[in-house]
């Protein structure tokens, strides 16, 4: 691998090479050797090559950041730990279900804005598989005699079916149920982003209304076709067809570099309980000052390398990280600090003396000596000058 | 923006307004971002506020697996962005000061972000707005070097002597947002 490697000018550009192999490689298995490709599709083609190769390469630059690097490799390890393997797969299924297909937190942020979210992210990844499942030739459409069409995946021939039967007409339709989906949900998004002031705080034009933008352009242009084809004879048909063919050439090259890239990094999500709770929802590491638990060790061990790693000097006198101690002690010791009130001996997680001597309980308290600050030296030559004090008679 | 935001724990009397005040505003969800907390509830009721103090170089950002934690043009370090945040909760363990919350319902990350829809027009943050004892100040730069001064000075009277290696102890809690781009 290292030889390979060296062979390439990073190893980005590597990743990005087998990639590209590898799409082609399908293409040419499931084409019969390039031999069913549909040419109509073929800007659509190259676009998905090209994005292909840009999310490999945001995909490979987030794995090398330190951080997710550390998490996706405790993540793996996690994953392959044998007395792990029933709570791993457990654990996986039910937050893949909860969080990627059902989505459920985004519907306790809002009804309004689950509504939203799933109608464009199902509508998008139907769309999407349909598409590269097409342009890629991995599945078509065989003729096999004039009443019946046979679907044939990778080159292997499935299922048959009537040329006008209902599921022939769910697969024609298949990109017109994801466009109208991701239609209302873009629309229901864009009309949020207008009207709520919350949202308009952290708000960015070309981050946040952009992909909206995009998203309504490729599935109005979409809709239009089966509109001009369908009720309008075909009107204007090659020119909307070219104009949807750049709209969606231009999501697919924006695609790994704004929002959208979130849906590639996302499954890391359903690691997370995986590799950061030995017990389903119980801390199991506790804090050094207060003996709550908080954490557990496996995260705070990541936490704790990956600040190193970049750097990050949290280690305090005795030895112990700040990440040792739960929040509210943190807040607590920073608070100290501040006010110049940690305890100046003995046990420095025992009962704090919040007396800092500036504000004294009671009129005519005396202070008490070490408040003035004199270091023991000088303390101690002012009494040697006063023993050797000439006195006048 | 040249304000900042200038902190003095011990004026502090507990009444939590910053807290109701941090709940009303914008983008805030109805959720305190800030902090009142006891010194030591057994010695003394003393309480403390404890605000974030928008790093330039945040740790939180730096352990956050899905960089999710961005950083405004002004030096704002903002919650983590809804659509990235995996709920890893890292941060939360990262921070050396304890700033993030995690809502677990919503599966996401949320700290104080200087009320950045006001900071950013130079209005004071909700909780520097309401806080009736001025442990809490959004102030200019200047006001910021003056007071502190002055604080020198009081030690002095109070007959602390700073010395050079622990000058820093006698100085007040400050941190802020400044960038001369505009002034």
């Amino acid at each position: 691998m290292l030889n390979l490697e060296k062979s390439f000018y990073s190893k980005t550009s590597m990743y990005s090479f087998i990639t590209i192999v590898v799409l082609f490689f399908l293409m040419w298995m499931s084409t019969a050797q390039f031999l069913h490709i549909d040419m109509a599709l073929l800007g659509y083609m190259i676009g998905t090559a090209v994005f292909a190769i840009g999310l490999c390469i945001r995909m490979s630059f987030w794995i090398y950041r330190t951080a997710t690097n550390r998490v996706a490799a405790r993540s793996v390890k996690n994953l392959f730990t044998k007395e792990r393997i029933k709570r791993n797969a457990k654990s996986l299924t039910i937050t893949l279900i909860d969080n990627i297909v059902l989505q459920k937190f985004i519907f306790k942020r809002g009804l309004y804005r689950g509504i939203q979210h799933i109608m464009i992210s199902w509508g998008c990844i139907i769309s999407f598989a349909f598409t590269f499942g097409l342009t890629f030739g991995w599945f078509r459409f065989d003729l096999v005699d004039p009443d019946t069409y046979q679907m044939v995946a990778f080159n292997i021939p499935l299922i048959k079916m009537a040329a006008h039967g209902w599921i022939a007409e769910i697969f024609y339709n298949m990109l017109n149920i994801g466009a109208v989906m991701v239609l209302i949900g873009a629309s229901m998004a864009l009309f949020r982003r207008i009207k709520d002031y919350d949202v308009k705080v952290t708000q960015r034009f070309e981050f946040d209304l952009l992909p909206l933008y995009i998203l309504l352009a490729v599935t109005v242009t979409g809709l239009a076709l089966t509109v001009s084809y369908d009720f309008l004879d075909g009107w204007m048909h090659p020119h909307i067809s070219l104009v949807h063919q750049i709209t969606v050439v231009i999501m697919l090259m924006y695609f790994p570099f704004g929002k959208l890239f979130h849906v590639p990094i996302r499954p890391l999500a359903t690691a997370v309980p995986m590799s950061y709770q030995e017990t389903l929802k119980v801390d199991t590491k506790s804090c050094k000052s207060c003996h709550q638990p908080y954490s557990n060790d496996d995260q705070i061990a990541d936490v704790q390398a990956i600040l190193k790693a970049q750097s990050f000097d949290l280690q305090l006198a005795d030895g112990s990280y700040l990440s040792d101690y739960c929040p509210s002690c943190r807040r607590r010791m920073r608070a100290l600090k501040q006010m110049n009130m940690e305890a100046p001996k003995g046990n420095p997680y025992g009962p704090v003396n919040t007396n800092n001597g500036i504000h004294l309980s009671g009129f005519s308290k005396k202070r008490s000596e070490d408040f003035y600050g004199i270091e023991q030296d000088i303390k101690k030559d002012l009494g040697e000058e006063k023993e050797h004090e000439p006195v006048s008679r | 923006m040249n304000k900042i935001m200038y902190l003095e724990f011990e004026r502090c009397i507990g009444c939590r307004a910053c807290q109701a005040a941090c709940r009303e505003c914008g983008d805030h969800d109805a959720k305190e971002r800030n902090y009142v907390e006891y010194v030591d509830f057994t010695e003394s009721r003393q309480t403390f506020p404890m605000l974030c103090m928008q790093c330039k170089d945040p740790a939180c950002a730096r352990v956050c697996p899905a960089n999710a934690i961005q950083i405004t043009d002004e030096g704002v370090v903002l919650s983590a962005m809804e659509e990235k945040c995996i709920g890893c909760r890292n941060c939360t363990f990262g921070c050396p000061f304890g700033i993030p919350k995690f809502d677990f319902e919503k599966n996401k990350m949320y700290k104080c972000d200087m009320c950045y829809d006001r900071t950013r027009d130079d209005i004071a943050p909700m909780c520097a707005s309401v806080c009736p004892s001025d442990a809490i100040r959004f102030i200019d730069f200047d006001e910021m070097q003056q007071l502190r001064r002055k604080r020198t000075q009081m030690n002095l009277v109070e007959g602390k002597k700073p010395q050079e290696g622990n000058k820093w102890d006698y100085v007040p809690e400050f941190f802020g947002v400044y960038t001369d781009s505009q002034s």
